[in-house]
Protein backbone atom coordinates (compact mmCIF):
# COMPACT_ATOMS: atom_id res chain seq x y z
CA UNK A 1 0.00 0.00 0.00
CA UNK A 2 2.77 2.36 1.00
CA UNK A 3 4.75 1.33 -2.06
CA UNK A 4 1.77 2.10 -4.24
CA UNK A 5 1.43 5.50 -2.58
CA UNK A 6 5.07 6.32 -3.25
CA UNK A 7 4.82 5.14 -6.85
CA UNK A 8 1.71 7.22 -7.37
CA UNK A 9 3.34 10.27 -5.82
CA UNK A 10 6.44 9.79 -7.96
CA UNK A 11 4.29 9.58 -11.06
CA UNK A 12 2.54 12.78 -10.02
CA UNK A 13 5.91 14.48 -9.52
CA UNK A 14 7.21 13.35 -12.88
CA UNK A 15 4.05 14.52 -14.54
CA UNK A 16 4.30 17.92 -12.90
CA UNK A 17 7.99 18.23 -13.72
CA UNK A 18 7.31 17.26 -17.32
CA UNK A 19 4.59 19.84 -17.77
CA UNK A 20 6.58 22.49 -15.92
CA UNK A 21 9.51 22.11 -18.29
CA UNK A 22 7.50 22.82 -21.41
CA UNK A 23 5.33 25.49 -19.81
CA UNK A 24 4.80 28.89 -21.32
CA UNK A 25 3.64 31.92 -19.37
CA UNK A 26 1.02 34.49 -20.22
CA UNK A 27 1.80 37.98 -21.51
CA UNK A 28 1.04 39.50 -18.10
CA UNK A 29 3.43 37.20 -16.25
CA UNK A 30 6.13 37.82 -18.84
CA UNK A 31 5.90 41.60 -19.06
CA UNK A 32 5.69 42.10 -15.30
CA UNK A 33 9.22 40.67 -15.08
CA UNK A 34 10.37 43.47 -17.37
CA UNK A 35 8.66 46.10 -15.21
CA UNK A 36 10.21 44.66 -12.04
CA UNK A 37 13.75 44.17 -13.33
CA UNK A 38 14.00 47.10 -15.74
CA UNK A 39 11.52 49.67 -14.36
CA UNK A 40 14.25 52.01 -13.06
CA UNK A 41 16.32 51.66 -16.25
CA UNK A 42 13.24 52.28 -18.39
CA UNK A 43 12.59 55.55 -16.55
CA UNK A 44 16.24 56.52 -16.83
CA UNK A 45 17.11 55.60 -20.42
CA UNK A 46 13.80 55.10 -22.22
CA UNK A 47 11.85 58.24 -21.37
CA UNK A 48 10.65 58.66 -24.92
CA UNK A 49 10.18 54.99 -25.81
CA UNK A 50 6.73 53.42 -25.69
CA UNK A 51 5.44 49.95 -24.98
CA UNK A 52 4.06 49.74 -28.52
CA UNK A 53 6.11 48.11 -31.31
CA UNK A 54 8.44 46.57 -28.74
CA UNK A 55 9.79 50.08 -28.19
CA UNK A 56 10.82 49.44 -24.60
CA UNK A 57 12.60 46.19 -25.45
CA UNK A 58 14.45 47.91 -28.30
CA UNK A 59 15.45 50.86 -26.15
CA UNK A 60 16.80 48.55 -23.43
CA UNK A 61 18.68 46.65 -26.11
CA UNK A 62 20.25 49.86 -27.40
CA UNK A 63 21.24 50.80 -23.87
CA UNK A 64 22.46 47.32 -22.93
CA UNK A 65 25.83 48.65 -21.79
CA UNK A 66 24.17 51.01 -19.29
CA UNK A 67 21.25 49.08 -17.82
CA UNK A 68 21.60 46.84 -14.76
CA UNK A 69 22.83 43.27 -15.07
CA UNK A 70 19.50 41.96 -13.80
CA UNK A 71 17.65 43.96 -16.44
CA UNK A 72 19.94 42.67 -19.18
CA UNK A 73 19.30 39.09 -18.13
CA UNK A 74 15.57 39.56 -17.85
CA UNK A 75 14.92 41.65 -20.96
CA UNK A 76 16.29 38.75 -23.03
CA UNK A 77 14.25 36.29 -20.98
CA UNK A 78 11.04 38.31 -21.38
CA UNK A 79 11.49 38.59 -25.14
CA UNK A 80 11.91 34.81 -25.28
CA UNK A 81 8.80 34.27 -23.13
CA UNK A 82 6.67 36.48 -25.39
CA UNK A 83 8.00 34.68 -28.45
CA UNK A 84 7.28 31.29 -26.88
CA UNK A 85 3.67 32.26 -26.20
CA UNK A 86 3.18 33.60 -29.75
CA UNK A 87 4.68 30.40 -31.17
CA UNK A 88 2.46 28.27 -28.94
CA UNK A 89 -0.62 30.16 -30.11
CA UNK A 90 0.39 29.83 -33.75
CA UNK A 91 0.91 26.07 -33.34
CA UNK A 92 -2.52 25.16 -31.98
CA UNK A 93 -4.39 24.83 -35.25
CA UNK A 94 -1.79 22.54 -36.74
CA UNK A 95 -1.47 20.34 -33.66
CA UNK A 96 -5.23 20.16 -33.19
CA UNK A 97 -6.15 19.88 -36.85
CA UNK A 98 -7.23 16.26 -36.72
CA UNK A 99 -9.26 16.46 -33.49
CA UNK A 100 -10.84 19.66 -34.83
CA UNK A 101 -11.95 17.82 -37.97
CA UNK A 102 -13.10 14.81 -35.98
CA UNK A 103 -14.88 16.44 -33.07
CA UNK A 104 -15.80 19.89 -34.37
CA UNK A 105 -17.11 19.33 -37.90
CA UNK A 106 -19.56 21.98 -39.02
CA UNK A 107 -18.37 24.45 -36.40
CA UNK A 108 -17.96 27.70 -38.27
CA UNK A 109 -14.35 28.84 -38.35
CA UNK A 110 -13.25 32.14 -36.86
CA UNK A 111 -14.09 34.05 -33.68
CA UNK A 112 -12.70 31.22 -31.54
CA UNK A 113 -15.59 28.85 -32.29
CA UNK A 114 -13.41 25.85 -33.16
CA UNK A 115 -11.17 26.49 -30.15
CA UNK A 116 -14.18 26.67 -27.86
CA UNK A 117 -15.37 23.36 -29.31
CA UNK A 118 -11.95 21.81 -28.66
CA UNK A 119 -12.04 23.11 -25.09
CA UNK A 120 -15.40 21.44 -24.55
CA UNK A 121 -14.10 18.22 -26.09
CA UNK A 122 -11.12 18.18 -23.71
CA UNK A 123 -11.64 14.53 -22.75
CA UNK A 124 -11.35 13.21 -26.30
CA UNK A 125 -9.07 15.55 -28.27
CA UNK A 126 -5.90 13.89 -27.00
CA UNK A 127 -2.86 14.91 -24.98
CA UNK A 128 -1.02 16.67 -27.79
CA UNK A 129 -3.92 18.96 -28.63
CA UNK A 130 -4.70 19.59 -24.97
CA UNK A 131 -1.07 20.46 -24.27
CA UNK A 132 -0.98 22.79 -27.27
CA UNK A 133 -4.09 24.55 -25.96
CA UNK A 134 -2.53 24.87 -22.49
CA UNK A 135 0.72 26.27 -23.88
CA UNK A 136 -1.23 28.84 -25.88
CA UNK A 137 -3.03 30.02 -22.73
CA UNK A 138 -6.39 29.29 -24.33
CA UNK A 139 -7.98 27.38 -21.44
CA UNK B 1 9.44 6.40 6.52
CA UNK B 2 7.30 8.85 8.34
CA UNK B 3 9.83 11.49 7.50
CA UNK B 4 9.62 10.63 3.82
CA UNK B 5 5.88 10.93 3.85
CA UNK B 6 5.94 14.29 5.55
CA UNK B 7 8.59 15.44 3.08
CA UNK B 8 6.38 14.38 0.22
CA UNK B 9 3.45 16.16 1.77
CA UNK B 10 5.52 19.30 2.24
CA UNK B 11 6.52 19.01 -1.42
CA UNK B 12 2.90 18.73 -2.44
CA UNK B 13 2.06 21.78 -0.36
CA UNK B 14 4.67 23.78 -2.26
CA UNK B 15 3.26 22.64 -5.58
CA UNK B 16 -0.23 23.52 -4.44
CA UNK B 17 0.69 27.01 -3.33
CA UNK B 18 2.52 27.55 -6.62
CA UNK B 19 -0.59 26.60 -8.58
CA UNK B 20 -2.67 28.81 -6.30
CA UNK B 21 -0.47 31.73 -7.22
CA UNK B 22 -1.02 30.94 -10.88
CA UNK B 23 -4.73 30.73 -10.29
CA UNK B 24 -4.64 34.28 -8.95
CA UNK B 25 -3.16 35.65 -12.16
CA UNK B 26 -5.67 33.75 -14.25
CA UNK B 27 -8.44 35.02 -11.98
CA UNK B 28 -7.94 38.60 -13.07
CA UNK B 29 -7.68 37.45 -16.68
CA UNK B 30 -10.89 35.55 -16.15
CA UNK B 31 -12.45 38.56 -14.47
CA UNK B 32 -11.92 40.50 -17.69
CA UNK B 33 -13.20 37.60 -19.78
CA UNK B 34 -16.31 37.19 -17.64
CA UNK B 35 -17.11 40.88 -17.77
CA UNK B 36 -16.61 41.17 -21.51
CA UNK B 37 -17.94 37.96 -22.99
CA UNK B 38 -21.50 37.38 -24.07
CA UNK B 39 -21.99 40.11 -26.67
CA UNK B 40 -24.95 39.01 -28.72
CA UNK B 41 -24.65 40.98 -31.91
CA UNK B 42 -22.82 43.85 -33.48
CA UNK B 43 -23.69 47.26 -32.13
CA UNK B 44 -24.53 50.20 -34.34
CA UNK B 45 -22.00 52.52 -32.76
CA UNK B 46 -18.80 53.43 -34.51
CA UNK B 47 -15.70 54.63 -32.71
CA UNK B 48 -15.62 57.71 -34.95
CA UNK B 49 -19.20 58.57 -34.06
CA UNK B 50 -18.44 58.33 -30.35
CA UNK B 51 -15.27 60.36 -30.72
CA UNK B 52 -17.11 63.09 -32.62
CA UNK B 53 -19.76 63.29 -29.90
CA UNK B 54 -17.11 64.11 -27.30
CA UNK B 55 -15.89 67.10 -29.34
CA UNK B 56 -19.43 68.28 -30.06
CA UNK B 57 -20.31 67.91 -26.41
CA UNK B 58 -17.76 70.53 -25.37
CA UNK B 59 -19.16 73.01 -27.89
CA UNK B 60 -22.76 72.29 -27.05
CA UNK B 61 -22.33 72.45 -23.26
CA UNK B 62 -19.39 74.77 -22.70
CA UNK B 63 -18.06 75.58 -19.25
CA UNK B 64 -15.71 74.15 -16.69
CA UNK B 65 -17.45 70.81 -16.39
CA UNK B 66 -20.18 69.18 -18.41
CA UNK B 67 -23.35 68.38 -16.56
CA UNK B 68 -24.89 66.44 -19.43
CA UNK B 69 -24.35 62.84 -20.47
CA UNK B 70 -23.11 62.02 -23.95
CA UNK B 71 -25.95 61.07 -26.33
CA UNK B 72 -24.49 57.56 -26.72
CA UNK B 73 -23.86 57.05 -22.98
CA UNK B 74 -27.04 55.09 -22.23
CA UNK B 75 -26.49 52.80 -25.19
CA UNK B 76 -22.86 52.18 -24.21
CA UNK B 77 -23.81 51.45 -20.60
CA UNK B 78 -25.80 48.42 -21.75
CA UNK B 79 -22.78 46.75 -23.34
CA UNK B 80 -20.42 44.20 -21.77
CA UNK B 81 -17.52 46.18 -20.32
CA UNK B 82 -14.66 46.33 -17.88
CA UNK B 83 -12.77 49.20 -16.25
CA UNK B 84 -9.04 49.12 -15.68
CA UNK B 85 -6.65 51.60 -14.18
CA UNK B 86 -3.55 52.25 -16.19
CA UNK B 87 -1.00 54.79 -15.06
CA UNK B 88 0.81 57.07 -17.47
CA UNK B 89 3.61 59.57 -17.11
CA UNK B 90 2.33 62.98 -16.04
CA UNK B 91 0.78 64.90 -18.96
CA UNK B 92 1.88 62.12 -21.29
CA UNK B 93 0.56 59.04 -23.06
CA UNK B 94 3.56 56.95 -22.02
CA UNK B 95 2.41 53.90 -20.07
CA UNK B 96 4.22 53.50 -16.74
CA UNK B 97 6.14 50.23 -16.14
CA UNK B 98 3.89 49.45 -13.15
CA UNK B 99 0.98 49.13 -15.57
CA UNK B 100 2.70 46.75 -18.02
CA UNK B 101 1.20 43.79 -16.21
CA UNK B 102 -2.31 45.22 -16.61
CA UNK B 103 -1.76 45.62 -20.35
CA UNK B 104 -0.50 42.02 -20.40
CA UNK B 105 -3.58 40.75 -18.55
CA UNK B 106 -5.83 42.50 -21.09
CA UNK B 107 -3.80 40.88 -23.88
CA UNK B 108 -4.09 37.47 -22.22
CA UNK B 109 -7.87 37.89 -22.01
CA UNK B 110 -8.31 39.15 -25.58
CA UNK B 111 -6.28 36.24 -26.98
CA UNK B 112 -8.53 33.58 -25.48
CA UNK B 113 -11.20 31.82 -27.57
CA UNK B 114 -13.83 33.42 -25.33
CA UNK B 115 -13.12 36.92 -26.66
CA UNK B 116 -11.37 36.14 -29.94
CA UNK B 117 -12.92 37.63 -33.07
CA UNK B 118 -14.96 40.23 -31.23
CA UNK B 119 -14.50 43.98 -31.45
CA UNK B 120 -13.73 46.22 -28.50
CA UNK B 121 -13.51 49.92 -27.85
CA UNK B 122 -10.59 51.03 -25.72
CA UNK B 123 -11.99 54.20 -24.15
CA UNK B 124 -9.79 56.61 -22.21
CA UNK B 125 -11.21 58.91 -19.51
CA UNK B 126 -9.71 61.62 -17.33
CA UNK B 127 -10.93 63.38 -14.20
CA UNK B 128 -12.32 66.91 -14.51
CA UNK B 129 -9.23 68.79 -13.35
CA UNK B 130 -7.90 71.13 -16.00
CA UNK B 131 -9.34 72.16 -19.35
CA UNK B 132 -11.86 69.95 -21.08
CA UNK B 133 -10.25 70.27 -24.51
CA UNK B 134 -6.87 69.38 -23.08
CA UNK B 135 -8.25 66.38 -21.21
CA UNK B 136 -10.01 65.17 -24.34
CA UNK B 137 -6.82 65.31 -26.40
CA UNK B 138 -4.80 63.59 -23.67
CA UNK B 139 -7.35 60.80 -23.30
CA UNK B 140 -7.34 60.22 -27.07
CA UNK B 141 -3.55 59.83 -27.01
CA UNK B 142 -3.67 57.54 -23.98
CA UNK B 143 -6.38 55.29 -25.41
CA UNK B 144 -4.34 55.05 -28.61
CA UNK B 145 -1.21 54.18 -26.62
CA UNK B 146 -3.00 51.29 -24.92
CA UNK B 147 -4.46 50.05 -28.19
CA UNK B 148 -1.12 50.35 -29.98
CA UNK B 149 0.73 48.40 -27.28
CA UNK B 150 -1.89 45.63 -27.44
CA UNK B 151 -1.93 45.29 -31.23
CA UNK B 152 1.84 45.41 -31.70
CA UNK B 153 3.89 44.14 -28.75
CA UNK B 154 1.12 41.80 -27.58
CA UNK B 155 -0.17 40.65 -30.96
CA UNK B 156 -3.87 41.39 -30.49
CA UNK B 157 -5.47 41.48 -33.98
CA UNK B 158 -5.47 45.08 -35.27
CA UNK B 159 -9.09 45.01 -36.38
CA UNK B 160 -10.42 43.99 -32.99
CA UNK B 161 -9.59 47.21 -31.14
CA UNK B 162 -10.66 50.81 -31.72
CA UNK B 163 -9.36 53.62 -29.50
CA UNK B 164 -11.57 56.47 -28.33
CA UNK B 165 -10.84 59.27 -25.87
CA UNK B 166 -13.68 60.88 -23.97
CA UNK B 167 -11.68 63.18 -21.68
CA UNK B 168 -13.90 64.31 -18.84
CA UNK B 169 -17.08 64.14 -20.93
CA UNK B 170 -18.32 60.92 -19.35
CA UNK B 171 -17.34 60.91 -15.70
CA UNK B 172 -17.71 57.74 -13.69
CA UNK B 173 -18.62 59.75 -10.60
CA UNK B 174 -20.23 63.03 -11.73
CA UNK B 175 -20.80 64.06 -8.09
CA UNK B 176 -17.02 64.05 -7.57
CA UNK B 177 -15.68 65.29 -10.89
CA UNK B 178 -12.10 65.76 -9.69
CA UNK B 179 -11.89 62.35 -8.05
CA UNK B 180 -9.31 59.94 -9.44
CA UNK B 181 -12.00 57.27 -9.73
CA UNK B 182 -12.90 59.04 -12.97
CA UNK B 183 -9.50 58.25 -14.50
CA UNK B 184 -9.85 54.92 -16.20
CA UNK B 185 -9.59 52.93 -19.36
CA UNK B 186 -12.79 51.20 -20.32
CA UNK B 187 -12.93 48.13 -22.50
CA UNK B 188 -16.30 47.80 -24.18
CA UNK B 189 -17.38 44.81 -26.24
CA UNK B 190 -19.15 46.06 -29.35
CA UNK B 191 -19.79 42.59 -30.72
CA UNK B 192 -18.76 40.48 -33.66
Amino acid sequence: MLRLFIAATAALWLGLAGSAMAQTVGFADAIKILAASCGADIDKYCKSATLANNGIGQCLNENASKVSAQCNTDRVRVAALLEARFAAQAAVFQVCERPARQYCPGVKPGAGHVLKCLLKAERVVGDKCNTAIDLAGYR
Amino acid sequence: MNKLISLLIAGLAVVMSASLAMAQTSLSRNEIINSLQGAQAEVEISADMLQRQAFEHIKKYPGDNSSEALPLAAQLAKLRQFNVEITFDFDSARIRPESYETIGVIADALHTPYLMGQTFFVVGHTDAKGKREYNLELSIKRAAAVRNALVTTFGVPVGSLAAVGLGEEQLRDPANPDSEINRRVQLINVGF
